[in-house]
Parts: C-alpha cells; structure tokens; sequence
C-alpha cells in the first residue's frame, strides 16, 4: 500500500484500520496527524449547539396547532403577553378611575378604584385585550388632562395628592408595558404606551424635585 | 374547534410512559396529548432549540428550516396518542423532526427542480454568538452536496447508526457510509483551507 487518501482516513476516524494500513499510519506522521484533525473534525461536529429558533416561532405555531384542533384555546393557553396585558389593563382602570376621583371629587381614590374594578379583566382574545387597554389609556389620559387643568386653574390644591404614591403606580405601569412590549415589541400600541409611560415617569420626577428645592 | 377527549380507559395519552425522565416531563406529555396548549409550550420551550437545530442544517436555509420547524411540531402534536414511551421523548421527537425535515427538502428539491435549476450547495448564514469554530463548522457543512451533508449530519452531528440513516433516506447502509468518508474529506479540505488562510492572516499581522 503506497499512502491512504483523505476519505481512506475518514474511514478510520470510527474503524479499526487493516494491517497494511497500520503499517502506513506508523511510516507517515503527517498522515496520523491528518487522522487526528479528522477526529477533532468529528468531536467538533458532534458538539455543535443546539440552535434558538427565531422569536415569535411559538405564536405562530400555536395558531396552527388551535387551527387543526390539536390544542385547545381559551384563556392563558400559554401566551404571557395575556397575563401582561391584563395586568397593564387593569392598573390603566385603576388609575384612571383613582384620577377621574380626583378631578369629579366625587369618592376618595380608594373607592373610585374599587368602582371602577381591581381585579385584571378577562379576556378572550389579543384583540380584545388591547382594545380595552386602549380605551383605558384613553380615559386615563382625559381623566388625567382633566386634572391637570383643575390642578393648573386652583394653584392650591397642587399637593392634593400624593407623589409618592402615584410615582409607584407610574414606576408599576412602566414596568408592566415594558412587559407588554417585550413580548409583543412589533406592536405599536404598546410602545406608544410604554413611551408615554416613560415620559410621563420622568415629568414626575422633574416636578418632584423641583417642588422639594 | 375539534378536541381531543378520550375516556381514561381509552386514552392513548395515558398510556404514555417516560423511561428515565421525571414526573414532570410524563405529565406535560400526557396534558399535551389531551390537547393543553400549555403543556405543549412547555415542551416546545424546552426542545424546540435541538429541533431547530437539526431542522436547520438538513435544510441548510434559514427560511425554510422555520417552516420545516413548524411543520416537525405540527407532526409531533398529531402523533402523541402514538407516543408509547419506548424511547426517551426527545429521541422519539427528534426522529420526527429529521423525518419530517428530510421528506419537506425532498418535496422543496422537487418544487425548485420544476421552477428552475437548483444549486446543489446552499448557503447557511452563520448566527451571531456561535463560536468562530462552530462557525466554521457550520460554513463548511453548508458547503457540502446535499446528499453528503445529510449523511454527515445524521451521523456525526445527531449520532445516528448508517442502518437508521439508510432507512430515513432511503439508501443502503454502504452508501450510507461512502458519503459519509466522502463528505469528512470534504470537510477536511475546506477546514484545511480556513486554517491555511487563518495562518496567513497571523502572519500578516505579525509582519505589520
């Protein structure tokens, strides 16, 4: 036998090699070093990583799945972004409903919230979800205006309430769109939310400090 | 929507054992087989990554392998009644994924094959993150023939015997194994050139 090939070698990275083949092996230390890159070749090949599928991949999955009856749908059928926009809704209601108290001055913020329903909403669809966090939004966001314009025109009642408590309900309501983009970061709903959030948190803050100076 | 309600007597989904894996892993086997999409994610979170994985480098494409993914899961949801817990869960789910993904190239081959001339080499981006040599690897297996880079595959990534890879794509188990030498001397030599040009370019550095 004159010298092996390279698919000669492959062959040995996982057989024993013939006596002939020995023999060739033993004369040539280029050819064992050959035969020892082939088998790194091999181990490496055989600890590649598993690979993360894109994002997003479980959600359209899902809807296949619901489409051919394989999974059943209903409420939180795995889908956390629910959980979040509940949660999001929810505290949108709450604080909507304890600034539209303040500015009827028709109930104490405890109780307007307690009117307006602290337990999450249920809901039976993403759509559904998002439609009533928009409408809260846009009550929140009148109520709020309102309030302000009330705060603007009697000067006095400014320290009405209280900013430690409101910064909290803010600090929770970033927290809980942050969620809510994360999960879903293509939905512009949500980011404008989040945005707004954000902007309203640091106003928040600026006005705070300048009130303590 | 149909539903999957069998009575406990009756229920394939029941009967499923899992040799060696905890309570946990039956129960989630056994609620996805009854149709809880809960219990479905929680397996799909835990190895839809090795399903990709394998999914991706027989279809060698990125977009394709995202379909071919899908339509593993889809598979493997509609078998689980079948699911007798003779193998591990993730043995017998991975064995649908490669099935799965070798017949959807072999229908793509023969789509493309209709439309227009088909490479027989198909690019696979690398991914951010991986290891330059895993990388490489994953070049270099893109590089392959079809037929080569399947063997390679199924044999030296996913550790199958060439009896199993004879039977999942259709060929003698000889074949089997002369595209398998073939397709680790092809390799060598592409991994050789990367090592040659890697030298070169430390060379270069040095010389600066």
């Amino acid at each position: 036998m004159e010298r092996l090939n390279l698919e000669q070698l492959a062959r040995l990275v996982d057989e024993r090699p013939t006596p002939d083949e020995r023999a060739v092996l033993e004369g040539d230390p280029a050819l064992r070093r050959e035969l020892k890159e082939l088998r790194s070749q091999t181990e490496a090949l055989g600890n590649l990583p598993a690979v993360l599928p894109p994002p997003g991949g479980w959600h359209d999955l899902e809807k296949k799945l619901q489409a051919e009856g394989l999974i059943f749908g209903g409420r939180d059928t795995g889908r956390p972004w629910r959980k979040w926009l509940q949660a999001a809704a929810a505290l949108v209601i709450f604080v909507g409903g304890t600034a539209f108290g303040w500015v009827t001055g028709s109930a104490p913020a405890g109780q307007a919230s307690a009117d307006v329903g602290t337990e999450p909403a249920s809901f039976a669809s993403l759509d559904e979800a998002t439609a009533a966090v928009h409408d809260a939004t846009r009550q929140y966001l009148a109520a709020y205006g309102g309030w302000r314009q009330l705060i603007s025109a009697q000067g006095q009642q400014r320290r009405t309430r209280d900013p430690t408590v409101y910064l909290a309900g803010i600090e929770t309501l970033m927290a809980a769109s942050r969620a809510a983009v994360e999960e879903a970061p293509d939905d512009r709903f949500l980011n404008e939310m989040y945005v707004r959030v954000v902007a309203e948190r640091e106003q928040i803050i600026r006005q705070a400090s300048s009130d303590w100076r | 929507m149909l539903r999957r309600e069998r009575s406990a007597h009756s229920n394939p989904c029941r009967r499923a054992r899992q040799p060696g894996s905890g309570d946990i892993e039956a129960q989630l086997i056994r609620r996805a087989c009854e149709g809880d999409g809960r219990a479905v994610r929680a397996l799909y979170d835990r190895y839809s990554p090795r399903v990709y994985a394998v999914v991706r480098r027989i279809a060698g494409d990125d977009d394709l392998a995202e379909d071919y993914a899908q339509e593993a899961w889809i598979r493997a949801i509609r078998a689980l009644p079948s699911f007798r817990g003779e193998a591990r869960f993730s043995t017998w789910l991975h064995r649908i994924a490669v099935n799965s993904a070798l017949q959807a190239v072999r229908k793509e081959k023969t789509r493309r094959k209709r439309e227009a001339p088909l490479p027989d080499v198909i690019p696979v981006p690398p991914r951010m993150g991986d290891t330059l040599m895993q990388r490489k690897l994953e070049e270099a297996l893109a590089q392959l023939p079809d037929g080569m880079r399947k063997v390679l595959i199924l044999h030296d990534v996913e550790g199958y015997t060439h009896e199993e890879i004879g039977t999942a794509l259709g060929v003698t188990s000889g074949t089997s194994k002369s595209q398998l030498f073939k397709a680790r001397a092809k390799m060598r030599r592409m991994l050789r050139g990367y090592e040659n040009e890697t030298h070169l370019k430390e060379i270069e550095a040095w010389s600066v």
